[in-house]
């Protein structure tokens, strides 16, 4: 009974365990549990190629995005424009520090490291220069992967506009596009990035036993 | 259908890799992580959570969550009343999307993961497939309710014209976020798998039945 089973020619449903033998994956297919229907493994198309050129093009688009006005009222002659930034310091200038830190966080530290954790990860990969950090960094990277809420910012202006529209007059800046685009980006590189490609990869690369020293 | 448990294994959550479950923790082999084979006290932390947010969820409601001044007079509003406005002015599309984002997400999230876990630890009609498809929706929707929030956030930057008309965010704004947050904590120290360990333990249970019971017939 105590036979010992090679765990690596198994793959377990993420949703209910259930098991079955790892299917030989070409690019582009996924495989499927059959008793939930959730995703067992993907195998993403060009993965790393993609994820490191969206998040480069995602971290240019950063400071545009957080800097530029996204929005501006006029109201009784007198014209305000805010961005993604001066909300924040509007937020804690009035004494909303609770807001301005989730605001911080979810709108703009969150996907910022996420985009700069992606275009680490698979530059490492694109160039051949991985080390044994690089399985801290993934797992640490997984943690952040409910809290990024850039869609939900997105849904968040355009209601603010609509409301806006009723009794004011609303002008949209060159902010509200680069909002959008980074919010592509920050989308696309998190797609692309192919989590089993990236594991079995630093797997073979560094087994256990050798990180430890007692190979 | 053979689970990694029977097996005697178990599956990182963060590199989902089998690992054989000797000793819990089980250490990854792959990205030396800790975890266990089910998530830890997962009933407990959820229900918890839960408890916890729909605490926070009344005085969400109670409290004003955006002070319009104008002229220098303030006027509350609360979620409900917001919403009330928005009816009174016409922008039903708006009444909709806010309603259903910071009422009815947080509530079912709330009350969905009462229900998952009460069927989870009673057994009581349980059905894996359909719950699961549940839990996977209620964890989708998470982070949606955030969205007054941001709202309210932009209402208070975009809007800031002096004298003439300011916005002020109200105390309920913090007790809102508490509760997104907490629904998020909840949904994600759920374990699906539960729902599925219920059911498998069940039919075997089921299963050595029906075989004892044809044993008793046979000896009869």
């Amino acid at each position: 009974m105590d036979k010992k089973i090679n765990t690596s020619l198994f793959v377990a449903c993420q949703q209910c365990d259930a098991i079955y033998d790892k299917p030989h994956l070409k690019q582009g297919q996924l495989a499927k549990c059959n008793r939930c229907g959730s995703t067992l493994i993907e195998r993403k198309v060009d993965s790393i190629e993609r994820s490191f050129n969206w998040s480069l093009a995602g971290l240019m688009l950063m400071l545009p995005a957080i800097l530029l006005p996204i929005m501006g009222v006029t109201l009784a002659g007198q014209f305000h424009q805010a961005s993604l930034f001066d909300c924040i310091l509007v937020l804690i200038d009035r004494g909303f520090f609770m807001i301005a830190c989730l605001v911080f966080l979810f709108a703009i530290a969150v996907p910022i490291v996420r985009l700069a954790g992606a275009l680490y990860l698979s530059y490492c990969f694109k160039f051949n220069k991985l080390k044994p950090s690089l399985l801290n960094f993934f797992r640490a990277y997984h943690h952040l992967d409910h809290w990024a809420m850039l869609n939900v910012f997105m849904l968040g202006i355009v209601v603010s506009m609509y409301k806006l529209l009723d009794d004011t007059e609303l002008t949209i800046n060159l902010g509200l596009l680069a909002f959008i685009l980074w919010l592509i980006c920050s989308t696309m590189s998190a797609v692309a990035l192919d989590q089993d490609y990236i594991w079995d990869k630093l797997e073979r690369k560094f087994p256990r036993s050798c990180i430890h020293g007692n190979c | 259908m053979a689970t990694a448990k029977d097996k005697g294994l178990a599956l990182c959550p963060k590199c989902h890799k089998l690992n054989p479950a000797t000793a819990e923790p089980v250490i990854c082999a792959r990205c030396h992580g800790k975890f266990y084979q089910r998530k830890r006290n997962s009933l407990q932390y959820t229900l918890a959570w839960n408890v916890a947010a729909l605490l926070a969820f009344i005085p969400a409601n109670l409290y004003p969550i955006m002070i319009v001044y104008q002229l220098g007079i303030g006027d509350e509003a609360t979620i409900l009343s917001g919403i009330g406005e928005f009816i009174e002015h016409g922008l039903y599309p708006i009444a909709i999307i806010i309603f259903t984002a910071s009422i009815i997400v947080p509530l079912i999230k709330i009350i969905g993961l009462f229900v998952l876990v009460y069927k989870v630890h009673t057994g009581i009609r349980l059905k894996p497939d359909k719950h699961s498809k549940i839990y996977h929706i209620l964890e989708l929707l998470g982070p949606w309710s955030m969205l007054d929030v941001f709202v309210v956030a932009l209402m208070v930057t975009v809007v800031e014209l002096g004298f003439v008309t300011s916005v002020a965010a109200g105390p309920a704004i913090n007790y809102f976020t508490i509760t997104v947050i907490f629904t998020m904590f909840a949904a994600n120290s759920f374990d699906p798998r539960l729902l599925w360990d219920k059911q498998t333990s069940e039919s075997v249970k089921n299963s050595s039945n029906t075989l004892s019971e044809q044993k008793d017939r046979n000896d009869k």
